[in-house]
């Protein structure tokens, strides 16, 4: 059989909107691992054992646990409670709090690398403490965890692809229909596979560039 | 008796699956291993076009989702070169090449770690490019690459879970077929994520032990 990607061109709307949903459910995601992140990276850094103790559970049932069977959890298990949501709601709740296992772990090794006289000053300045963190020891933290913290988004990118497995037609969803309609499943994945390395390949690209910019105060030779 | 309820039998099939799960982990890293450390070789060496190739399918491998992957084996590859691939023989493939694709950039930097003052020592001494690789470089490389790695398994045992969709018999596969025989989903994939979780957990283990005993000579003894 010969490698024929001409057939593809009338179904690449319905692809792009694929495409869409999954850039939609990945910015969401983006945003709930973050937020989670933070919040657990604080928690997991506080000065409270009990805190600590919560959030260290948290990341370590997350983070060795398959996503799909998280996925399969909140998808067939919440409705048993009596939580009607739709699979987009779904994927992206999942997809926040397995990635917001991994943001924190990020944040908090950001945090603890932050040098103790630095905190001990605005301590001393007689700061508050929320303002401590928000203030000093957040911006510090996350200018420091911009890469690490890409490599996580572009691995939340990686597996929303599993999203497809709840009946949501993201990217990895609409390509399948694809396939099964026009009876070419290699060059329909191919071109998928493509397409996912070049946006992970440009997100981490941008990713690049902004922590270069955050950084630009620290570079050698700047003053 | 109603079919919804849980038999005894159901633990059998869940440790079934479980083993499934393991032995495919289990090859697809050895196999992994051998081509990813294969890779790094002949990076280390700069084999010309080789090692071009291998940077890029790697890149390839590393920036797609597995199961977009896994498609394109099982519904691609198939319909491509009018062979018949089995579910089965598709996750060894798929796994195989995503491990050895992460084995490849640990490998390399593991290689790196080596001093080049120490190869140069052995060059002198006369040693040949194999006995180097295997009396100087391995050993060293060995040791420090075990940290990572160990972090790389547990993520590609949660990676297996991923075959389920594709139809392979693993733990995810069963945890689905029970989940939708009895209904009970909280209970079923509660079940399912601690059989993985502790799996991790001994993967993790495991790694701590071996890194150790690799590491003992260097170890501070005492006086």
């Amino acid at each position: 059989m010969k490698f024929d990607l001409s057939i593809l061109a009338k179904h690449i709307p319905f692809l792009l909107e694929g495409a869409w949903l999954t850039l939609q459910a990945c910015a969401l995601a983006v945003i709930g691992s973050l937020v989670l992140g933070l919040v657990v990276g604080a928690m997991r850094t506080s000065a409270s054992p009990l805190l600590n103790r919560l959030a260290a559970i948290y990341i370590d049932i997350f983070r060795n646990i398959p996503f799909i069977v998280q996925l399969f959890f909140f998808y067939y298990g919440l409705p048993e409670i009596g939580i009607y949501i739709d699979a987009f709601t779904t994927g992206v709740v999942a997809l926040s709090i397995a990635g917001g296992a991994f943001t924190s772990d990020v944040i908090r090794s950001g945090i603890l690398a932050i040098d103790p006289g630095v905190i001990e000053a605005a301590q001393v300045s007689g700061l508050r403490k929320i303002t401590i963190f928000r203030k000093i020891i957040l911006p510090i933290a996350l200018r420091a965890s911009v890469r690490p913290l890409g490599s996580v988004f572009i691995n939340l990118i990686l597996t929303s692809s599993i999203l497809s497995t709840i009946t949501l037609n993201e990217l990895t969803g609409s390509a399948k229909i694809v396939a099964s309609n026009t009876f070419r499943p290699f060059e329909v994945y191919f071109v998928l596979l493509v397409a996912y390395a070049a946006l992970t390949y440009s997100v981490s690209i941008l990713i690049g560039m902004l922590h270069r910019y955050l950084n630009r105060h620290q570079e050698e030779g700047a003053v | 008796m109603r079919y919804g309820d849980f038999t005894p039998f159901d633990i059998v099939l869940l440790l079934q699956g479980l083993g499934v799960s393991l032995a495919l982990f289990v090859s697809t890293t050895l196999i992994g291993l051998v081509i990813g450390t294969a890779w790094a070789v002949i990076r280390f060496y700069r084999v010309p076009v080789l090692m071009q190739a291998v940077t890029f399918v790697a890149e390839l491998l590393k920036n797609s989702p597995v199961l977009v992957q896994l498609f394109l084996v099982f519904f691609g590859l198939p319909a491509f070169l009018k062979i018949n691939v089995t579910p089965t023989e598709a996750a060894l493939i798929t796994l195989s090449g995503n491990s050895a694709a992460f084995i490849y950039v640990i490998a390399v930097s593991a290689i790196e770690s080596v001093g080049r003052d120490q190869i140069e020592a052995a060059r002198v001494f006369g040693l040949t490019r194999w006995q180097i690789l295997r009396r100087v470089i391995a050993p060293q490389a060995t040791a420090f690459a075990i940290g990572p790695l160990t972090g790389l398994l547990v993520n590609q045992l949660q990676v297996t879970s991923l075959i389920s969709v594709i139809g392979v018999m693993d733990l995810t596969k069963v945890g689905n077929i029970l989940n939708l025989r009895t209904l009970k989903p909280f209970l079923v994939w509660t079940a399912v994520g601690l059989l993985y979780y502790l799996t991790a957990k001994l993967v993790t283990y495991a790694g701590a032990r071996f890194e150790k005993r690799l590491r003992a000579h260097t170890a501070w003894k005492g006086l």
